[in-house]
């Protein structure tokens, strides 16, 4: 049968559907993203994917007054909006997007071999800038996830430049390839290379929370849950997903909290319970600096103007557990 | 002599009938005491002590010094420990601003004028919080009959001591040993000593550290006993030949006592007796350039360190005691080149500042903490300490001789709200400045500095103090320093804001936090001192990016020296939240304390409970770069 290595593609009034076996993926024309990715029977979106501007201020942002200067990366960050969405069903370019009433010509039995959907977002930011990202999903069920932030004269620089999925629960522990400890492009000459496990998603006990949990360069990420909110799941199996270096490594960070929880904390202890796992995968990632903590900037290097285009990519999997 | 409270006012009273300060070795009855490091001649008087707490110097407790006050009532308090972490008084940090700042207007006496005396400042101080101290005691039957003074090793900030009674005497400077003769007033048993401690004094203006605001008796305080024929200081002057060869071995001893007899022993570290000398004792004795073959030099990868004992007898050749201290022989100069040399290398510093901190009990540590301090260093190629911004507990400097940490051991000082106001230099009342009222002052903390710690190895730079501005007092500490030690270097940061006094302070070029380019610059433009960076990354948070930049400068300029990461521990205190039932970490501001400087008191490369932050695998690998 064709359809059990084509993607069982549904094409809903206000949803794209990409089912196949083990996968399924709804992309949200509503909400402007991807709000459901599930291996296996297991969700792992808790909120759609969205980009990530912001990081929360570190002791050096707030010294040196980066946190004034960069502010509205902050709201942008809060406030996403989708203002495009293109899409393409193996060779097909929809012109149009395939909404209501264009969906009534298609059926149940719509299969394709690779779909591209791109979202354009524009920032929150006086002036705008516009950040794509753009989905890729084969057959297998494999998900290329790739992000563009084009530059924009005349704003302030980034604090960050990447994606963050929100995952429904709190993963039990994680393993990646990449430089140990937490790291940054100003900090991570002391990473050592290698496969590193961690258990459960820890926070850095900074004593004001901030920025926090950077894992710079890395190849492979496998993230590991147990639990689901499906009330009618009641397996307790431990479950995983894998996020692969595509061209480049990645960086990112897994944590309980997003940077707008950390931001609003003054102490660990006035963080919610830990229940979510927060990805972000960066692209870009600002230095943390360290010259004093009343002044001093990061290093120019380490700096990302807004004026440049940035662009990442990486691949989602399902991962077996061994 | 009568207790007076106006000491408190007066910058010129700082010592009342404190014995001087001397080294800070150890003394033995005999040998096997010496091994077990147990002295028969010491008493503990650490433990429970009855205290009264007292919000101002009008509220103090009066006459509970006095024999027949019953105490029985009064609270106990552990002794070493803080008040405020006893919940009297409250917890506060500020890094720059005093503690009083909007509470209560004050200027230094005779900052503004010669006969502005500011009095009542402290003696009147309603913020003048104070505890009263009383220890019972009976003297162990090892002390009795001898000559036996009182030790407090660390009381912030300014103290009162009597027994039985009588008034014994006050002290200030509250990170250094302060000593009393207790002979004439001291009984067999039911010893009756008493103490208080005010938390302000004209002191306060000279401890305007960066650091939680506390006061107490927070270091150990000991009864010690003397033989008939004492050492009261030893004065080790190891020196090395110009070819590195040869260690020249000094002593000189100042002896208390009876007539008798003095053996110098020293062994080497495979147990041979490389110098035996005798000599008749005398009030001071002296061995002068005995010359050691093949000496091993002491530095960070071989601390080799020799045994040195000194032998005191009677007449008749009975061991009165003994006393142990080990050294090392090792040289550190500035060539003409302006390089600083260890022992004719280059000396690189990978180095630490460290405050003594425990998130349990504030300023008052452990050995084990001590410990866990020393072990952290080894694995990050940590190798030098700046004891920033006093002198640190005595053992401290024992295990940084054995374990090869070069030291910069930098006196109780700081005075940064005098001259530094909202960022910008503005010095109008600045002390120690050249005010002739706050010399003798400042410059017996550089001689308790020097005297208690002269014999140490790994210190191989004094420091005048922290961020106090320069003027005519900080030149006079410098001469303190020059005067009695040619085998050290003296470090100031202060005077980059006096260039004037550049020739007369600090052989270091020293500008904390001076960005690497900075740096760059000064090295390239014909130095003519050595650079080091006595604070530099500031540690605050999740920080230490960068540090090649300035790890770079080493290879590409022999006169950096390197230098001293800021800082070692975050300042937190460990607490318990009712409302989320768990113990966590508070820092500035958590107490209602106003002015705070919130999480700036967290500028750690470990956490306040002695994990290690991120950050730590980078000092390890930069910091194994040059070992």
């Amino acid at each position: 049968m064709d359809c059990t290595n084509k993607i069982h593609v549904v094409y809903d009034d206000g949803l794209l559907g990409l089912n196949g076996q083990d996968y399924q993926y709804l992309f949200s024309y509503e909400k402007g993203g991807l709000e459901s990715m599930r291996f296996n029977g297991k969700e792992w979106l808790y909120r759609p994917l969205y980009p990530t501007y912001w990081r929360a201020t570190t002791d050096n942002d707030r010294g040196n007054g980066f946190n004034f200067k960069s502010a509205q990366w902050l709201g942008a960050d809060l406030a996403p909006k989708c203002i495009n969405i293109d899409l393409t069903v193996d060779d097909r370019h929809f012109d149009q997007l395939p909404i209501a009433p264009l969906t009534n010509q298609f059926s149940n039995h719509e299969f394709a071999k690779q779909v591209k959907i791109e979202f354009t977002y524009e920032t929150a930011t006086n002036p705008a800038a516009q950040v794509k990202v753009a989905y890729a999903i084969d057959a297998s069920g494999k998900c290329r996830i790739a992000a563009h932030y084009l530059g924009q004269a005349g704003l302030p620089e980034l604090p960050v430049f990447g994606v963050r999925l929100i995952m429904p629960t709190l993963a039990t522990e994680f393993e990646y390839d990449g430089l140990s400890g937490e790291t940054y492009p100003d900090r991570m000459a002391g990473g050592v290379k290698g496969t590193w496990h961690v258990d459960g998603v820890p926070v850095t006990p900074y004593l004001t929370p901030q920025e926090m949990g950077m894992h710079m360069q890395s190849s492979r990420l496998k993230i590991v849950r147990n639990q689901t909110q499906n009330n009618a799941d009641h397996d307790e199996r431990p479950f995983a997903l894998t996020v692969k270096q595509t061209d480049q490594p990645f960086n990112f960070s897994l944590l309980p909290y997003t940077a707008s929880e950390l931001e609003n904390a003054t102490h660990i202890e006035e963080l919610p319970l830990k229940r979510r796992t927060v990805l972000v995968v960066a692209g870009a990632v600002r230095g943390v600096g360290g010259i004093d903590s009343w002044g001093a900037d990061v290093e120019e290097q380490y700096h990302l103007p807004a004026d440049r285009d940035y662009q990442f990519s990486f691949e989602i999997e399902p991962a077996t557990i061994e | 002599m009568q207790a007076d409270l106006k000491w408190l006012d007066d910058p010129q009273t700082f010592r009342v009938n404190q014995l001087p300060a001397h080294s800070d070795h150890q003394w033995y009855l005999d040998y096997a005491e010496a091994d077990q490091q147990s002295s028969s001649f010491t008493q503990s008087l650490d433990g429970q002590w009855r205290f009264a707490f007292a919000k101002d110097p009008q509220n103090r407790i009066k006459e509970f010094y006095a024999p027949d006050y019953d105490v029985s009532k009064w609270d106990l308090i552990k002794v070493p420990s803080m008040i405020e972490l006893n919940g009297y008084a409250q917890n506060q940090y500020t890094n720059i601003w005093y503690p009083w700042a909007g509470k209560i207007y004050r200027r230094p006496a005779y900052a503004l004028s010669p006969d502005d005396l500011q009095a009542g400042s402290f003696s009147q101080g309603t913020d003048n919080t104070n505890g009263s101290y009383v220890k019972h005691f009976d003297l162990n039957e090892s002390l009795r009959g001898k000559k036996v003074r009182v030790r407090f090793e660390g009381v912030e900030r300014a103290m009162y001591v009597w027994l039985n009674g009588h008034f014994i005497g006050y002290a200030e400077d509250s990170f250094t040993p302060s000593e009393f003769d207790l002979t004439p007033y001291l009984k067999d048993t039911d010893n009756i000593l008493a103490v208080r401690v005010y938390k302000h004094s004209t002191a306060s203006y000279l401890e305007d550290q960066d650091m939680f605001r506390f006061s107490g008796i927070f270091r150990s305080v000991k009864l010690l006993g003397q033989p008939k024929l004492h050492l009261e200081d030893l004065d080790l002057k190891p020196r090395v030949t110009d070819d590195f060869k040869t260690g020249i071995f000094n002593v000189d001893l100042k002896l208390q006592g009876q007539d008798g007899q003095v053996l110098i022993k020293v062994f080497d570290a495979q147990g041979n007796l490389i110098v035996d000398e005798s000599k008749a004792a005398a009030e001071r004795v002296g061995v002068h350039d005995i010359k050691v073959k093949d000496a091993h030099l002491w530095d960070n990868h071989h601390p080799y360190l020799y045994q040195l004992f000194v032998e005191l007898r009677d007449q008749g050749g009975q061991l009165l005691e003994v006393v142990p201290y080990r050294f090392g022989f090792r040289r550190v100069e500035i060539n003409a080149d302006h390089v600083v040399l260890l022992n004719g290398q280059r000396l690189i510093i990978n180095g630490v500042n460290r405050h003594e901190w425990n998130c349990r009990t504030g300023r008052c540590v452990t050995m084990a903490d001590m410990e866990q301090d020393m072990a952290t260093f080894k694995e990050n190629n940590i190798n030098a300490v700046r004891t920033c911004h006093y002198s640190d507990q005595i053992p401290w400097y024992y295990m940084c001789d054995q374990d090869g940490i070069y030291m910069m051991a930098e006196n109780n000082l700081e005075t940064h709200a005098t001259w530094q106001k909202m960022g910008q230099d503005e010095p109008s009342f600045n002390v120690p400045g050249s005010i002739p009222q706050w010399r003798e002052v400042v410059v017996d903390r550089a001689r308790t500095n020097y005297e208690t710690f002269k014999n140490h190895t790994a210190i191989l730079f004094w420091s005048l103090g922290n961020e106090s501005y320069a003027g005519d007092n900080l030149v006079a500490m410098q001469e303190f320093y020059k005067d009695h030690d040619d085998s050290r270097l003296v470090h100031y940061e202060g005077v980059v804001h006096t260039p004037a006094y550049r020739d007369r302070i600090s052989d270091f070029e020293s500008w904390m936090y001076l960005p690497p380019k900075k740096v760059e610059e000064y090295l390239q433009n014909n130095p003519d001192k050595p650079f080091i960076e006595c604070e530099y990354m500031h540690d605050m948070g999740n920080s230490d990016g960068g540090m090649g930049s300035y790890i770079e400068l080493i290879d590409k300029y022999p006169q950096y020296v390197g230098g001293f990461i800021w800082d070692f521990i975050d300042q937190a205190l460990l607490v318990h939240d009712e409302i989320s039932g768990q113990d966590v970490m508070r820092y500035g501001g958590d107490f209602d304390d106003r002015h705070s400087d919130n999480e700036f008191s967290g500028d750690g490369l470990m956490f306040a409970d002695r994990t290690p932050k991120p950050a730590m695998q980078e000092v390890r690998y930069y910091y194994g770069l040059h070992k």
